[in-house]
């Protein structure tokens, strides 16, 4: 951790960060006034248009977290590291160009993934997904804010003795107008944040490629990694499991992902999903590859200690060895000169809260929608009015932001934070991605294959990653291949247990 | 070495250009998206409840 006592930010750095967090809050608040009930609450009425869809899913999945992850990817693999996020990119254009799952998702009118299991399934399977989804999907942001806040204090100079309290700020803005406002409120902010962040990313990129120049980038890179810099089936931390795992859990990311698939139940129509889809998967090809260059340069500028235990030299910044975490926000504080500084800040402020209260949403939505709600059902209790459902999902934001806050001072990153991310989102991705494929174009898919498929899955993944401390290309597999196996062996065992099967829009839950 | 290397730059310059070039069309037509937004989202909040418990 960079301990600084010299600030970074001059006044008028300090004023655009102002500027914008009073404008992205008011803005926020006053999404408030559109929200009537539960849908506009958590799909915002399924009104989304092509331009603000691809704005705000964008906006959802770029946060100075993927800022920091891919850089620091970067850092240590190199160019190789550009195949993650071809994968990334290329994909979501083949859902989209397909429609795969997406388009029938959004003809059901869901507004969380798990409900797709008790369309096909049955209640409990969907009570068991919501848990799991839940689990992974907090267990996944518990990390943002400590290193949103690590990126934060490096930048601008905040001693790192802070922290704590910058991230406890950064969540009580977003919180704020995230519980008043819903998906309304989100998409709103999502767009001016997507305009801000999209310019913060072009400048950084500009700025590093200048700083560290592209033939000495090529240079260090050749230098210190040689050929496995730039060849992802020779470099260690990918090879041909890791690229096959990526694009598995790609397919499963841009399918079943609850905060994005939260804006495909938004938009207007299956075919505008499809389109938004496709049209962001050109952005998430840059999502990546840019974020990793910064790394990249990161190294050539800063790069100059001993070989650490990632196989790659430790940067120095000022005389002090850091982390290849810390390399990227700690070369921005060098390279960047005043107004511009603050720019980029604002706009990684405006990357972290887009993801942030998208996350939040998206988490407390299962929680609400996918736990509470239907087992308030089994237990016999009518169903909730509107306003008590959108009761229900502020409390349930309420409760995930204090986890996130908990795990984020306490829980310490065993690797790289992008794997770490990769794992936590496998423990529901490996069994949902298989269960909805299943419900979706397997007549035999049944709920014995459901239960079977979820809790292989998540087995698959926490007990390799947690307690064996497998690498993260072999826990992906076990956990993909897992669920698969259940699925298969659960549905043949219990052939006699048919599945609800009611995959037609006309049939979906009311 | 020499193929992944020209291969990556083409890449960077391609993804960074299509960044730019979809930010760019959004911006300038993502406003008139969230105008009809609020309208419609106004006219469905005259009827209350709909869509509610699932």
């Amino acid at each position: 951790m960079v301990h600084s006592n010299s600030m970074n930010f001059a006044p008028v750095d300090w004023a655009i960060v102002a500027g914008y967090l009073i404008a992205s809050l008011t803005i926020g608040i006053l999404g408030r006034r559109y929200v009537g009930n539960v849908s506009h609450y958590l799909v915002a009425g399924r009104e989304l248009g092509l331009y603000v869809g691809i704005a705000t899913l964008a906006a959802t999945e770029i946060g100075t977290i993927t800022f920091m992850y891919y850089a620091e990817f970067g850092y240590k693999a190199g160019f190789a590291a550009f195949a993650a996020a071809a994968i990334s990119g290329l994909v979501m254009i083949i859902v989209g160009r397909t429609g795969l799952i997406i388009s029938r998702f959004r003809e059901l009118k869901l507004m969380t993934v798990p409900e797709y299991f008790e369309v096909k399934y049955s209640r409990g399977l969907r009570v068991l997904t919501g848990v799991l989804v839940a689990l992974g999907g907090i267990l996944n942001m518990g990390v943002f804010l400590k290193v949103e806040g690590q990126f934060l204090t490096i930048v601008s100079g905040i001693d790192a003795r802070h922290l704590v309290a910058v991230m406890t700020v950064i969540l009580l803005l977003e919180l704020i107008y995230t519980v008043l406002g819903g998906m309304v409120s989100v998409v709103i902010t999502d767009f001016i944040q997507y305009v801000l962040l999209s310019i913060a990313t072009i400048l950084v990129t500009i700025y590093a490629v200048y700083h560290a120049g592209w033939t000495n980038i090529i240079d260090k890179i050749s230098s210190t990694m040689g050929g496995a810099g730039f060849d992802p089936f020779l470099n260690p931390r990918l090879g041909l499991t890791f690229l096959v795992w990526q694009t598995l859990l790609w397919f499963a990311i841009h399918t079943c992902w609850q905060t994005t698939a939260m804006r495909v139940f938004s938009m207007k129509s299956p075919k505008l999903s499809k389109k938004v889809m496709t049209w962001t998967g050109f952005i998430f090809l840059g999502r990546g590859m840019m974020p990793m260059l910064w790394g990249i340069a990161a190294l050539t500028l800063y790069g100059t200690g001993q070989i650490g235990g990632d196989g790659v030299p430790v940067p120095v910044v000022g005389g002090r060895a850091l982390q290849p975490l810390e390399a990227m926000p700690a070369m921005l504080a060098q390279i960047l000169g005043p107004g511009i500084r603050g720019i980029v800040v604002a706009g990684m402020l405006a990357a972290t809260m887009s993801v942030n209260s998208s996350y939040l949403l998206g988490w407390s939505s299962i929680i609400s929608q996918d736990i509470i709600l239907p087992l308030r059902r089994a237990a016999g209790k009518g169903p909730l009015s509107s306003k008590r459902q959108i009761l229900v999902n502020r409390l349930a934001n309420l409760f995930v932001s204090l986890f996130v806050m908990f795990w984020g001072l306490y829980y310490k990153l065993p690797g790289a934070v992008y794997l770490y991310l990769n794992i936590t989102a496998t423990i529901f991705l490996a069994g949902a991605f298989v269960c909805v494929i299943g419900g979706l174009y397997w007549r035999r898919a049944s709920i014995a294959g459901g239960y079977a498929a979820m809790s292989l899955g998540a087995v698959g993944a926490i007990i390799p990653y947690f307690f064996l401390h497998w690498g993260e290309n072999v826990t992906g597999f076990c956990a993909f291949g897992l669920a698969a196996v259940g699925l298969l062996a659960g549905s043949f065992a219990g052939r006699g247990q048919a599945s609800a099967g009611r995959t037609a829009p006309e049939t979906a839950l009311r | 070495m020499l193929f992944w290397r020209i291969f990556w730059t083409i890449s960077v310059l391609v993804a960074g250009l299509c960044f730019a070039f979809v930010t760019l069309v959004v911006t300038l037509r993502g406003g008139h998206d969230l105008h009809e937004m609020f309208a419609r989202l106004l006219e469905q909040k005259k009827h209350p409840d709909e869509d509610a418990s699932r």
